[in-house]
């Protein structure tokens, strides 16, 4: 279970009060007008934000002290997510050894993991070699041996064609069901993730306004939402 | 905490060496110091600065804009590598260079006297030095602001094109703009660098009424051994240096980072008939200044003979020993600062200071200084070798730190996230995620701190003697006992030497746009 109960971020012009919680194994997207504060919302609970107050648990502990290294929690941002010196296997291998110390057994799990994102014998080449959904995967492969219980996903199939980010989507819904990970995805495009996130939660002005399944948050009446959508008042599609 | 250590040692030495100086000068010296002697001395030297800086942009900015809008001539690139030459030359060079073209024996000497004219020694003194101060500064200036007029956006260009805009127009929309923006910090700079000239005004000033404070330091210090008087001059640099420090800084603020050049626009103006004809006259005045005394220079190749000659080979070794040194020093110093400034949260303000250090307090301060507190434990001759490299490498670091912080702030600022969850610190983070994008530019930092020391006259002019001798020190010797034929020949060693650092510190630099 990932709670985040008035967790506090505050900058200039910009104040985060997010009220979220997720159970163990769940899928919940993140969804709302660009500005509203999706990415400092899984920034905040990847530590790379200053809290200022409010609580951060998984599974029923706070993780607000840990440094970011240290979360039960990875990360795959938009882009950047891969070293572009390093080898494919070996930017993978930063998931097991930090120092790319690799023994043979991690350097094997490695390989493992790039297989299981349809990667597999790609270790050796250098990202800049692969295309944007491959370097994605990657990045995922790295998540995957780092084991750790929640991956935040900032957007990062935003800039993939729509058939690669279902593909992509897909994926992740796979190895979340095999692996019983906890996913928060922020998201552009709210049909993607009908039928795979189990809850979506509307952000705006740095709050969760509402969170609910995909359904029920995309159909609302609230007034955010229906313009956030592209929907007039009071018509129903 | 490694860069801050740098930091805090830096203003140490700098502290030692000013409180060194405080007690070598006893009372501070009001008298003196509002004395007519250096009343005259700060008029001479603001105005020999002030009219550097001038004719410096009066040259270099329409050399720029000239540039900008001609993106294709015959000679076009030979021209900016002359440019790019004229900006890394050490001053000493350009003193040979300026007297083989315009002194009573060189080209325009020997062309007047042909004509029945007799050429007075009208070249030492402002003229000789405001020639030397332009020929270093103009090609500086012309580069500086063409790259920013390149990195007008093209959209601005193609606008003013398709309104059909009148030269005059497109030069106030899109040009006035840069210039004003460019301007302030790059004048700053170049005043700031004229007034603490020192080889140039030694070497053409021709006599204490033409003194920079630098030159009267010098004076003080190595003519006279006259500390106290030292002491109260280098106060006074001190104070003048942080105010034009300051004023550079404030200048710096309004420009902003420019983006590495892609494609620069093709200029709304260059099809307009009057300008092209402006362009002519323009780039042929800029080249017949800039290119005779590159050419004198070059012309050393014909006297090369002259280097056979033990004292030479031991100055080069001595030179490329200290450049070694001070290159190492200043690149190592550079990379743990850039570090410390770039790490999470807020940098340490004794980081961000270090940068203005070397613009702020004159060498010789430093040296004089130096000098007192450590005379008592070390005879001069020992002083010396340590003295040069400590003091070039410090001088050297503002440069360094600028080649190194950026891309080293681009790596933390793109991977610094997934390197803090993944947990990659301490060296690994230095050798897995900074070194592949720190590599290039620490190179360009050790050439650029090898090139500045290399070409150096200051620091050695003060503790240089018959054993320690370095190729500057050397060709200032030689010029000014008129052996031409030596001087050529040195001229042109110490030349090639740190035209190949700079291509070495460009090519470095452009590795890094290339990876970035």
């Amino acid at each position: 279970m990932l709670t985040l109960r008035d967790l506090s971020v505050d900058y200039p012009g910009f104040a985060g009060r997010y009220t979220l919680s997720v159970p163990t194994g769940g899928l919940c997207a993140i969804v709302g007008p660009s500005g509203g504060g999706k990415t400092t919302l899984l920034s905040a609970i990847a530590g790379f934000e200053p809290i200022s107050g409010g609580s951060l648990e998984v599974g029923g502990t706070s993780i607000l002290d840990l440094p970011p290294a240290r979360r039960p929690v990875t990360v795959l941002f938009q882009d950047y997510n891969l070293f572009p010196h390093l080898t494919v296997l070996q930017n993978v291998g930063l998931g097991l050894r930090p120092d790319l110390r690799l023994a043979p057994a991690d350097t094997r799990r490695a390989e493992e993991a790039l297989a299981s994102v349809d990667l597999a014998g790609m270790g050796p080449r250098r990202p800049a070699t692969l295309s944007g959904g491959e370097r994605q995967r990657a990045a995922l492969a790295r998540a995957l041996v780092m084991e750790r219980p929640v991956l935040l996903l900032d957007e990062a199939f935003g800039p993939l064609d729509p058939g690669l980010r279902l593909e992509m989507l897909g994926l992740v819904d796979r190895l979340r069901r095999a692996r019983g990970l906890t996913v928060v995805m922020s998201i552009h495009t709210p049909e993607d993730v009908v039928g795979v996130a189990d809850s979506v939660a509307f952000v705006e002005s740095g709050r969760v306004l509402l969170q609910d399944t995909p359904e029920a948050v995309f159909g609302s009446e609230l007034e955010p939402v229906r313009r956030f959508m592209g929907r007039r008042g009071g018509q129903r599609h | 905490m490694a860069g801050t250590a740098v930091a805090v040692l830096v203003f140490v030495v700098v502290a030692v060496a000013l409180v060194g100086l405080a007690q070598a000068g006893g009372r501070f010296d009001i008298a003196f110091l509002t004395s007519v002697y250096i009343g005259r001395l700060l008029a001479v030297s603001t105005v020999q600065a002030a009219a550097s800086t001038v004719l410096s942009l009066a040259l270099g900015i329409p050399l720029a804009l000239s540039l900008a809008r001609r993106t294709a001539f015959p000679g076009r690139r030979l021209l900016l590598g002359l440019l790019a030459t004229a900006t890394v030359l050490p001053g000493i060079v350009v003193v040979f260079a300026v007297v083989a073209v315009y002194g009573r024996s060189g080209l325009v000497g020997t062309a007047l006297r042909a004509a029945g004219i007799e050429p007075g020694g009208w070249l030492y003194g402002l003229p000789g030095i405001l020639i030397a101060h332009v020929l270093l500064n103009a090609p500086f200036c012309a580069r500086v602001m063409l790259r920013a007029f390149e990195s007008t956006e093209p959209e601005a260009h193609r606008l003013a094109a398709q309104l059909g805009l009148t030269g005059r127009a497109v030069f106030l929309c899109l040009d006035w703009p840069v210039i004003r923006r460019e301007v302030p910090a790059l004048a700053a700079l170049v005043f700031l660098l004229c007034f603490t000239s020192f080889a140039t005004v030694l070497a053409l000033g021709g006599g204490p009424d033409r003194a920079t404070l630098e030159v009267a330091i010098y004076e003080a210090l190595r003519l006279d051994a006259d500390f106290a008087r030292a002491a109260s001059l280098s106060i006074l640099q001190l104070a003048i240096g942080v105010v034009l420090a300051g004023a550079y800084a404030a200048g710096l603020r309004r420009t902003r980072e420019l983006p590495f050049a892609g494609r620069p626009a093709p200029r709304a103006d260059r099809e307009i008939p009057a300008l092209r004809t402006l362009d002519v006259v323009v780039l042929s005045l800029a080249s017949l200044f800039i290119v005779p005394p590159l050419l004198s220079v070059a012309a050393g190749a014909t006297s090369l003979a002259a280097l056979r000659d033990p004292e030479v080979a031991q100055a080069v070794v001595t030179s490329l020993a200290f450049a070694l040194a001070a290159a190492v020093l200043a690149t190592g110093a550079a990379v743990l600062l850039a570090l410390a400034a770039t790490g999470r949260g807020r940098p340490p303000v004794a980081v961000g200071l270090v940068a203005y250090v070397q613009l702020a307090v004159p060498p010789f301060t430093l040296v004089a200084g130096l000098f007192v507190v450590l005379r008592p434990v070390l005879d001069t001759a020992s002083m010396g070798p340590p003295m040069v490299v400590l003091v070039n490498a410090l001088m050297a670091l503002p440069f360094c730190v600028r080649l190194v912080e950026p891309p080293l702030r681009q790596s933390e600022e793109r991977h610094g996230r997934v390197a803090d969850m993944l947990g990659l610190a301490g060296l690994a983070r230095l050798r897995l995620l900074h070194w592949p994008a720190l590599r290039a530019p620490a190179l360009a930092s050790f050439a650029m701190a090898a090139s500045l020391s290399l070409g150096d006259l200051g620091v050695v002019a003060f503790f240089g003697g018959p054993d320690l001798k370095t190729l500057p020190l050397l060709l200032y010797e030689r010029l000014g006992a008129y052996r031409t034929d030596e001087a050529a020949a040195l001229a042109l060693l110490l030349a090639l030497l740190v035209f190949g650092l700079a291509l070495l510190a460009i090519r470095g630099g452009e590795a890094r746009a290339d990876a970035a």
